[in-house]
């Protein structure tokens, strides 16, 4: 049995199904709990509806790209491991990475099928699960403080700082997108060479394409009064940048 | 707020709480269920090696990445984020969306069930996509992975960010400009700082909050 098949094994499948099992548990639970919540203080129900139908339509398409990154792992770690790594916890830049420099320091050339032994893959593993504990970690311990306190400031302060909370989250919702922003702009102008111009201009063209249409879907959701677009708004958006990436090439 | 939803809050605590303590102990013993099932338990000589060489970096950032998304998030939506994973390329945006959609304000009840909501239907689509792709891989293969098609692949995460960017920079100019226009300068002088993307949000996010507490503080007095 060649190390590929024992970690494509149904045992394997198993272990990594029945983690999944129980963060979507997870999720069901807390869903269920926020809608009757919600219900409870007087939310509108259809309101709630459309949350979830837009969570929906947002998550399908870096869904399916996260499967390629599944994929991607699945010919040097077999298909279960990344399935459950991608599936929950995990995400797509930090895999690849970690599980490239595990591999290195466990005494593999790379992350390869044909160096892997178990123990090369338990080890890769525990590292891979080990380095993205911090979140969970700091959940534990301090979620309830951190949350308690922001709470506090925010109900403390009146007068200027009042009501800036918002803006707040926003601006760092913009410096989030600027930094990614910023990072295409700098691929493309320095990345092969200071000032050379010679990296891929694609990602920013696709932002390009995909900001177009997002201004098409909120015309026409605010001055044609077509409110449901909005739901599908911002994967429309992306679908129309990721084709724009298949016809660039 | 109502005693309902205080009861609620403290109650996503202790369920958030207890749910990631018990993934915690899955995510971490799972490798070595694996380790027995495949007959090789890890090497924790290796483990600490590899621990020093590739962690620091990703235990930083994902407590970086804590501080900075909680306030976002809220207590459920959080709980649920840090254990499904998948927060800057996903998650996040698709909680800021819902909450823009409804109009939720941050720190209100609203905004923690709002978030908790698309959180948790973000991760159960995720899921159930990636259960669908692995049942269906062999047929998908082919078609995924067509080079024709990898371009678009490629390019998720600037496809989101651009439609995300028009609909934040557009009502905020005056706040996006300035981190706009440096993390372009910086990126472009230091291109190396590509691999550190995640890093550099912090130092965004601190000129673009800046400033949008400074036109707050200048609207409040004009008003």
């Amino acid at each position: 049995m060649t190390i590929l098949s024992q970690l494509n094994s149904p045992a394997m499948y198993l272990i990594c199904g029945g983690v999944i099992a129980v963060v979507a548990l997870i999720c069901v639970v807390f869903m269920i709990r926020a809608y009757r919540a919600g219900l409870a203080i007087g939310m509108d129900a259809t309101k709630m509806r459309r949350v979830i139908i837009s969570s929906t339509t947002f998550t399908i398409l870096p869904a399916v790209g996260i499967l390629l990154g599944v994929i991607a792992l699945s010919g040097a770690l077999g298909t279960p491991l990344p399935w459950l790594r991608l599936s929950v916890i995990g995400a797509l830049h930090y895999e690849t990475q970690v599980a490239q420099g595990a591999a290195e320091s466990v005494g593999l050339s790379g992350l390869n099928a044909t160096e892997m032994t178990a123990t090369a893959f338990s080890t890769i593993t525990l590292v891979m699960s080990a380095c993205i504990m911090g979140g969970i970690l700091m959940s534990i311990f301090f979620t309830k403080r951190y949350t308690k306190r922001l709470g506090s400031s925010d109900s403390k302060s009146g007068g200027v700082a009042g009501g800036f909370g918002d803006k707040a989250m926003t601006a760092m919702f913009i410096g989030l997108v600027s930094a990614y922003v910023g990072n295409y702009v700098g691929q493309l102008v320095s990345g092969e060479g200071l000032f050379t111009f010679a990296g891929s201009w694609t990602p920013i063209a696709v932002m390009a394409v995909a900001a177009i249409a997002m201004a098409v879907f909120l015309y026409l959701a605010e001055k044609k009064q077509a409110a449901w677009v909005e739901n599908f708004s911002i994967a429309g958006s992306m679908l129309c940048g990721m084709i724009a990436a298949v016809l660039i090439g | 707020m109502n005693n309902s939803f205080e009861l609620y809050n403290a109650r996503t605590h202790r369920i958030g709480r207890l749910a990631c303590a018990l993934c915690a102990v899955l995510f971490l013993g799972a490798p070595f269920l694996m380790g027995a099932v495949l007959g090789g338990k890890p090497d924790m000589a290796a483990f600490g090696r590899a621990l020093l060489a590739v962690g620091p970096v990703w235990i930083i950032s994902s407590v970086a990445e804590y501080l900075i998304y909680t306030p976002m998030l809220g207590a459920g939506g959080s709980y649920l984020a840090f254990i499904t994973g998948n927060l800057i390329n996903m998650k996040i945006p698709c909680a800021i969306n819902a909450r823009d959609m409804v109009g939720a304000k941050s720190g209100t009840a609203e905004n923690e069930i709002i978030s908790t909501l698309s959180i948790a239907t973000s991760s159960l689509v995720t899921i159930l996509v990636l259960a669908l792709g692995v049942v269906l891989l062999l047929p998908l293969q082919p078609l995924l992975q067509n080079p024709a098609l990898q371009p678009a692949f490629d390019n998720v995460v600037p496809a989101l960010f651009g439609a995300m960017a028009y609909k934040y920079f557009r009502g905020n100019l005056k706040v996006a400009a300035l981190p706009l226009v440096a993390m372009c300068l910086l990126f472009t002088f230091v291109p190396s700082l590509s691999s550190a993307t995640s890093f550099m949000i912090l130092p965004a996010g601190g000129i673009a909050i800046a400033i949008a507490y400074m036109l707050h503080k200048k609207g409040a007095k004009a008003q």
